[in-house]
């Protein structure tokens, strides 16, 4: 009988850097696609379908953030001001009546247009740091606001701007997809758009942390002086990590604004910066996995409160119930509580409670 | 929680899947059982919200969170009709109607999601509260082949054939209020605006500067402000120095307060206009209330709280003692009943049909020709979103705070001539 | 030049309550390295608890509002001691998010227990007026700039004059030095989350005074003292009181004559200026006016 290694034993650095490696890791990745080819399938429900398109698109949002906020250490409140523009951009780049670009064009597009702005903010958070940059990022919101309000031009001003985007790839219509002689609905179809793009941002994001400019990006967090004297440029890291979240969020705003089709300017405001952050804290600041994990948890979980909101005692429902609180303010206090619980007990976040229990199991039965 | 399997189910069952339940073709009504869909007359097929026996309409509104102010008493009134049409007999005398409430919170994402759940159980929606939020679902609608009456009183909605509109709209409103002021002593005089810096404001807006093209005059000066904003001495100020002798705000209430707080401690008393939404009872019970009484107007619709001499309201008022005696005197209480009133007149049209689908309920909107809400609003002349035509007279009331709603009646269903030349556009 | 000295007028009176709120920031930042995003919260419970004690409780406006003021600054130390003292060490990311968390939980509790209508305080200040020789002065902005002076007097004076006072200098100055010459870190914090919870519930107070001004909305006002606070320099009492008084006159001057100066940049740009003013600042001053330049160590 000839000897085989344990597959948690690695030779060689680039094993441990390794995406799919083991064969848990690739019976991961099959379970994974199997999900994402049938989900829409089994849920039905129109509802819990719209649920999950919204929470892939903030998880599109969110691997951004992590990668400015997780693996840099920049703070950022302003998050929000680059959704929207890339929810316009789109609006521009894709709609028939302006440039009509195709699918994939509108969306490279806007996620460009996002990144580029990132690039021109950018600079600033070389000059400040940590509370300032925070503080700096949330008048970034503001003034966006004030912008998208003004430049009627282009987003429509207060009344918002419609977004009708092309949604055709290889002749298959996402809004309406025909396949194997069936009819998929609207939240079908964007369910598989969605998702293939949250897929495609993942892995994207996982090459770049696991690579050289992410070491570099996470030697400026733990100590930017220290890496600067190691020989990391600061500027071209800080400024680039800018850019690529910015650029991502801009991706998922293009999304928004495309399964939406409709945005206004009060939609991008300072509570949806603070739901994105919300969403790495819960899902596990500075991992990949923890980013998607978190807009599910968060992007479910309104969902699910509301739909079992009849049967929790002291929560009002609709008009003309009595109780101490509304599904409303019980929604948004278990969101602050959970920050709050997340950051105190496990800062690591969903993530980190994900692979202590695969730690476990990986040298199960002898897990001390 | 239906639909939602697990991975194992998922692996085990992928060749069935193929094989049988792909596509969630949402548009299409999963009519089943029933008799003859087409035949006019019979007893309409079942359908998405319809059962043969229950209607059931939705109603997406604000129920929770700041502008649940509005969204309660709304959702009351669409469930105080309901109450009392059912207690007749319901739609044609036997089927009842159900109310099916959601909560938006007022975002269009979270709208959105919530249509998407009622949308299956609904053979309407009877209520969409918010400017941005009916924008929101819109697209949804038309893809669906849904229709949803908006509570809002934005101009765009009269030329959208999924949405059946009531009342004389923002514009109306503010072209009726200036047009009175100018014919009682108003002309000549520096006439101003103050909107709230959203669509909302944009809408009262419009309707000023329409009626100032109109009648030949400049305003003195626009402001706005933000909604929540807790100081506007710097807008009151330029009004002030502009010399403003009548100002037309579109304001929400929460901010009317801090507005006429902020222009009496000021010394500033022009002739305040004030479209209908801006108005709420608490400020005829706060330490404003003489400088209310002596300087608001507001511009609404049909009649006073309690006015037993118009047939609409007195009915309102009886069902609102049998059905929900705890409810105050509110103005957004009578738009949520009248929006009952419409899609009941629709309901009727569409079971005379013989058609409660999605699509039938669209299409019986479009054949309604002119409704009646007995004074309570103005009469609606429905038919193809090309052809509605919206009430056009408007009641100017004073602040009065002996009447129920603090506010008493100054004109009654005044209509001006600018009011008919303004054509009412899609977006 | 009327219009010019009422808008000063109204620009001070605003700025006084920013510099209130900043001030609170400013004291929880230097004792604690910590930028407290729940006092927009504690800006809204403040004033619903002098509410409360005054229309529900029938006290006296005046004794309301010292027992409300008395509550909130019980009501911060006691957060405090429950959540931030176990995130003392925390990355200052985890800490200032565990501070909106806890803005989300206080805004809830406001909003459960008094609902989202417009609700009047009960203040005895009303609409009323003083007239200036063409000015018109607010006795509600009176008394707002009036009890900022009085409590500004006080504070430094406590800053100066207190064993406590010295002792939170110390700290802020020196934590570890501090602590060597037996000063209780522990107290500090929770003095000056207290101190800055009083200080809210005042700014509270002053804003809500008025018709149907109280709605859970004030607490909004945290958020135009930030910049405030950043203009002034994150650790300097003095910065912030100039910084909200600096950012209160340019919103007021901004409302007024923005329409004849700069028509183009759009309506409500004061609502934006606080924030123009700050990135300026900090482009030439990264630290504000007043902050203490961060030393920074490999």
């Amino acid at each position: 009988m000839r000897a085989r290694t344990h597959g948690l034993m690695t030779r060689k650095y680039s094993d441990d850097l390794r995406l799919f490696g083991s064969t848990n890791a690739k019976l991961g990745l099959l379970a994974i696609l199997l999900l994402y080819a049938f989900v829409p399938v089994f849920v039905q429900s129109a509802f819990w379908l719209s649920v999950l398109d919204y929470a892939g698109i903030a998880a599109v949002g969110a691997l951004g953030l992590n990668l400015l906020t997780g693996y840099t250490g920049q703070v950022s409140l302003g998050h929000a001001f680059f959704i929207g523009i890339g929810a316009y951009a789109a609006a521009k780049l894709g709609g028939p009546d302006d440039v009509g670009l195709p699918l994939p064009l509108w969306l490279l597009g806007a996620t460009l247009m996002g990144a580029f702005v990132g690039a021109l903010i950018g600079p600033f958070a070389l000059r400040l740091r940590g509370n300032y940059l925070a503080i700096v990022t949330l008048g970034l919101v503001f003034l966006g606001e004030h912008v998208f309000r003004n430049a009627k031009e282009i987003t429509g001003g207060n009344s918002g701007t419609s977004v009708q985007t092309a949604s055709t790839l290889l002749g298959a219509d996402f809004k309406d997809l025909q396949f194997l002689g069936q009819n998929f609905s609207f939240n079908q179809g964007y369910f598989w758009l969605i998702w293939g793009i949250v897929g495609i941002a993942a892995l994207l994001c996982k090459n770049l942390v696991r690579t050289r400019p992410g070491r570099a990006m996470q030697a400026v967090r733990d100590r930017d002086v220290a890496a600067e004297v190691i020989g990391v440029q600061l500027g071209r890291y800080k400024v680039g990590a800018f850019a690529m979240s910015s650029g991502l969020a801009a991706l998922a705003g293009a999304l928004l604004g495309s399964y939406q089709q409709f945005v206004t300017p009060e939609q991008f405001n300072l509570f949806l910066s603070i739901q994105y952050i919300a969403i790495i804290i819960v899902g596990g600041v500075g991992t990949i996995f923890g980013s998607i994990l978190g807009a599910l948890v968060l992007g479910g979980l309104p969902g699910l409160i509301d739909q079992y909101s009849a049967s929790i005692p002291g929560v009002t429902t609709g008009s003309g119930d009595s109780g101490f609180i509304s599904v409303f303010s019980l929604n948004q206090a278990i969101f602050g509580l959970l920050i709050v619980l997340f950051l105190v007990f496990e800062p690591r976040g969903l993530a980190a409670l994900w692979l202590r229990v695969k730690a476990y199991f990986k040298a199960w039965p002898f897990s001390y | 929680m239906r639909g939602m399997r697990t991975l194992t189910i998922a692996g085990a069952t992928v060749a069935l899947a193929l094989a049988g339940c792909g596509g969630a073709d949402e548009s299409e009504p999963a009519a089943d059982g029933g008799t003859d869909a087409g035949a006019s007359g019979g007893a309409p097929p079942n359908a998405p919200g319809f059962d043969g026996t229950t209607i059931k309409v939705g109603a997406l509104s604000p129920l929770s969170g700041p502008v649940a102010v509005i969204g309660n008493p709304l959702t009351n009134g669409n469930k105080v009709f309901f109450d009392a049409l059912n207690a007749k007999g319901g739609i044609a005398g036997k089927y009842k109607v159900e109310l099916v409430q959601d909560d938006t919170q007022y975002k269009p994402d979270v709208a959105v999601q919530r249509y998407n759940r009622l949308k299956g159980d609904v053979v309407a929606f009877t209520q969409v509260l918010g400017t941005a939020v009916t924008l929101g679902v819109l697209p949804q609608l038309k893809r669906d082949e849904i229709l949803a009456a908006p509570a809002s009183l934005d101009a765009f909605w009269v030329r959208e054939p999924n949405l059946l509109p009531v009342g004389n709209p923002y514009q109306g409103q503010a072209i009726n209020g200036i047009d009175y002021y100018l014919k009682n002593g108003g002309e000549g005089k520096n006439i101003c605006s103050l909107s709230q810096d959203d669509a909302y404001g944009e809408a009262g807006k419009e309707g000023v500067d329409f009626v100032a093209e109109k009648e030949g005059f400049k305003l003195a000066s626009a402001q706005k402000f933000t909604q929540g904003d807790k100081d506007v001495t710097g807008q009151i100020q330029s009004l002030a120095g502009a010399k403003c002798d009548a100002v037309f705000v579109t304001s929400l209430p929460t901010d009317s307060g801090t507005i006429w707080g902020t222009a009496a401690k000021l010394g500033f008393a022009p002739q305040w206009i004030a479209q209908s939404p801006a108005w709420i009872d608490e400020l005829g019970a706060s330490p404003l209330k003489d400088y209310l009484a002596k300087n608001v107007w507001v511009v609404a619709e049909g009649t006073e709280w309690g006015d037993e001499s118009v047939e609409g309201m007195k009915q309102m008022v009886a069902d609102v003692e049998q059905f929900d005696p705890n409810q105050d005197p509110d103005y957004y209480f009578a738009f949520g009943y009248v929006q009952g009133e419409a899609m009941s007149a629709v309901l009727e049209k569409a079971v005379e049909n013989g058609d409660l689908s999605h699509k039938g309920v669209l299409d019986a909107s479009k054949e309604l020709g002119n409704v009646s809400f007995d004074g309570l609003f103005g009469d609606y002349e429905y038919g193809d979103a090309e052809a509605r035509t919206p009430p056009s007279a408007s009641t100017i009331f004073e602040v009065d705070t002996d009447k129920p709603y603090a506010l008493g009646t100054l004109e009654k269903d005044y209509t001006s001539e600018a009011v008919s030349e303004f054509e009412y556009k899609a977006r | 030049m009327d219009e010019f000295l009422q808008l000063c007028f109204n620009g001070t009176a605003l700025g006084a309550r920013y510099a209130l709120v900043a001030l609170g920031f400013v004291i929880i930042y230097r004792a604690t390295g910590v930028i407290n995003f729940a006092q927009g919260g504690l800006v809204a419970l403040g004033a619903y608890l002098a509410y409360a004690l005054g229309d529900t409780a029938t006290l006296p406006f005046l004794l309301a509002v010292i027992g409300a003021v008395l509550l909130s600054g019980l009501i911060a130390a006691g957060t405090e001691r429950v959540v931030l003292r176990r995130m003392v060490g925390q990355p200052v990311f985890a800490v200032l998010m565990v501070t909106i968390g806890l803005l989300f939980i206080l805004e809830q509790l406001v909003t459960s227990i008094w609902g989202f209508r417009a609700l009047n305080l009960g203040d005895p200040w009303g609409v009323q007026t003083v007239d200036a020789g063409g000015v018109v002065l607010a006795t509600k902005d009176l008394w707002t700039i009036g009890i900022t002076a009085g409590v500004l007097a006080a504070f430094f004076a406590f800053f100066r004059f207190s064993k406590l006072g010295v002792a939170m200098r110390a700290t802020a100055f020196d934590q570890e030095a501090a602590l060597a010459q037996g000063i209780s870190a522990r107290r500090v914090f929770a003095v000056s989350w207290g101190i800055s919870g009083a200080l809210a519930c005042l700014a509270g107070v002053t804003l809500a005074a008025g018709p149907a001004a109280l709605t859970p909305g004030i607490g909004a006002i945290a958020l135009v003292a930030f910049p405030a606070m950043i203009v002034g320099g994150l650790d300097s009492p003095i910065g912030a009181v100039l910084g909200g008084l600096i950012i209160g006159l340019t919103q007021a001057l901004t409302s007024g004559y923005q329409e004849d100066l700069f028509p183009w940049a759009g309506a409500n740009l004061s609502q934006v200026m606080p924030y123009i003013v700050m990135v300026l600042i900090l482009l030439i001053r990264p630290y504000g006016l007043f902050g203490t330049k961060e030393v920074r160590r490999i």
